[in-house]
């Protein structure tokens, strides 16, 4: 205790409240400090006093200076979002939140919508591409009908002009028979002398199938002569029933030679398949 | 300072919400205080617009620095006052401050403050004044010397041509008399 006081009266407590002393002092103050209660509460006095004696020489800055120190501190400060985070309450709370939920509900039925669109648009467009592909093979089998029967058309015109033919006795019908490498071979050759018009008809012919590098020739014999009177070829569905050669008006002799593609100038004897004499 | 209805704070409180960081303390300290420091720098500094910057620096200074404060070494007052005093003596003895300022006289400090700023008195220490200012010159003036002109006690010794020990004897002397009026 009588240290305690001793060390009071040095003064030192007094410079270490001005901030007089260096760091080791102070720390030696605050350790007696910490030790002697009644140093500790002679600082808190002589920290009092001198509190009161720089209030007591106060001096009012100037209006202004207290708002430059708080927008230099408030951007670093704790209180600052609490402070900012302070609701604003709506002025018709009721109105706005019933608005908000009808505004959910209406924004869930909108996505719904949108859902079931893209499903609808999903299987139409399956149901688009099944009727396209129906499409397609439909045109494919109008195509087909249409060439049946432009083909029956055709044919059946071919088929009027032949049974015409048969029955008009202007007509001169010439059987062609079988030679000796084609027995079996025969054709039909409607020849209208004053006309001079010469047809092929394929309904009634029976002659080996030609290769792509062959043709069948028909020949008119006149006056002893072969004249050409063009080329066909043999099919098992031919595309003309009827055919129309070149025209002859002078014959007494039809006959079908076997030539190379396209026809010869003279025709080859020994591949002769069939021939018709004119029996008027 | 006058008496007014600003914040005022507990010490504790003061202190926890300094160190929370809240500006309430900021608030309170400058309500409470930003007199008493611009007092102190004042007297040190005289130009007023250095002054005033000066105390904007203190409380930025105890804004930033309120975590080394430390409650059992003493009063917060305190420590915020010795916070101003350094760095208006900083200031006071930095090179362009020193510069623009050679030809005031360091001397004549406070009364030239006293003189040229408006000081408000607490009404409730009016009369106080003439109690302070009736405290033994010779006392009064080392202690002003080291409060509010910023010389140091060793300074004030060299310049008052006076031995550390009466020096130190003559600022408690001070301290003692202001204790008997304040208490």
């Amino acid at each position: 205790m009588e240290e305690a006081k001793a060390y009071i009266e040095t003064g030192i407590l007094e410079l270490y409240v001005l901030g007089q002393l260096n760091v080791t002092e102070q720390k030696e103050v605050e350790e007696m400090a910490a030790n002697y209660p009644i140093i500790r509460e002679e600082i808190n006095a002589i920290e009092i006093a001198m509190e009161q004696y720089a209030v007591f020489h106060a001096i009012k800055p100037t209006s202004g200076l207290e708002n430059k120190i708080f927008d230099k501190i408030a951007p670093l400060s704790a209180t600052k979002s609490k402070e900012n985070s302070s609701a604003t309450v709506p002025l018709y709370s009721d109105h706005s939140a019933s608005t908000i939920r009808s505004l959910r509900f209406a924004l869930v039925a909108c996505i719904g919508l949108l859902i079931l669109s893209f499903v609808a648009l999903y299987a139409m467009n399956d149901k688009l591409v099944v009727a396209n592909e129906q499409i397609v093979s439909l045109t494919n089998d109008k195509q087909k009908f249409a060439s049946t029967v432009s083909y029956m058309k055709v044919a059946n015109k071919d088929l009027q002009e032949i049974a015409a033919i048969t029955g008009d006795p202007t007509w001169t019908v010439v059987q062609l028979g079988g030679t000796n490498i084609a027995p079996k071979a025969k054709m039909k050759v409607y020849w209208h002398k004053s006309g001079h018009h010469v047809m092929v008809d394929n309904t009634r012919m029976s002659l080996p199938e030609n290769d792509s590098k062959h043709q069948y020739q028909l020949w008119a014999i006149v006056k002893g002569k072969p004249v050409d009177l063009g080329v066909f070829d043999a099919e098992s569905q031919p595309a003309k029933l009827l055919l129309a050669m070149k025209e002859v008006g002078d014959a007494q002799a039809f006959a079908v030679t076997l030539e190379k593609r396209g026809g010869s100038a003279v025709p080859t004897m020994e591949k002769m398949v069939v021939q018709g004499a004119i029996s008027i | 300072m006058a008496p007014n209805k600003k914040i005022s704070l507990t010490e504790e409180d003061l202190v926890r919400a300094l160190k929370g960081k809240e500006t309430i303390a900021i608030q309170a300290l400058y309500d409470m205080y930003s007199g008493a420091l611009l007092g102190v720098i004042s007297r040190i500094i005289q130009q007023p617009e250095v002054a005033e910057d000066l105390l904007q620096e203190t409380f930025i200074k105890i804004w930033n620095s309120a975590d080394s404060y430390d409650s059992t070494k003493g009063r917060l007052f305190t420590w915020m006052i010795n916070l101003a005093r350094n760095l208006s003596i900083d200031k006071l003895r930095s090179k362009d401050f020193r510069n623009s300022n050679k030809n005031q006289d360091i001397e004549n400090n406070v009364d030239f403050i006293d003189s040229q700023r408006k000081i408000t008195f607490n009404a409730d220490t009016l009369g106080l004044r003439d109690m302070v200012t009736a405290l033994k010159p010779e006392f009064n003036d080392v202690l002003n010397m080291v409060y509010f002109k910023g010389y140091t006690h060793v300074e004030a010794a060299e310049e008052l041509n006076l031995p550390l020990g009466t020096v130190k004897t003559r600022i408690r002397m001070a301290i003692m008399e202001l204790r008997k009026h304040f208490n």
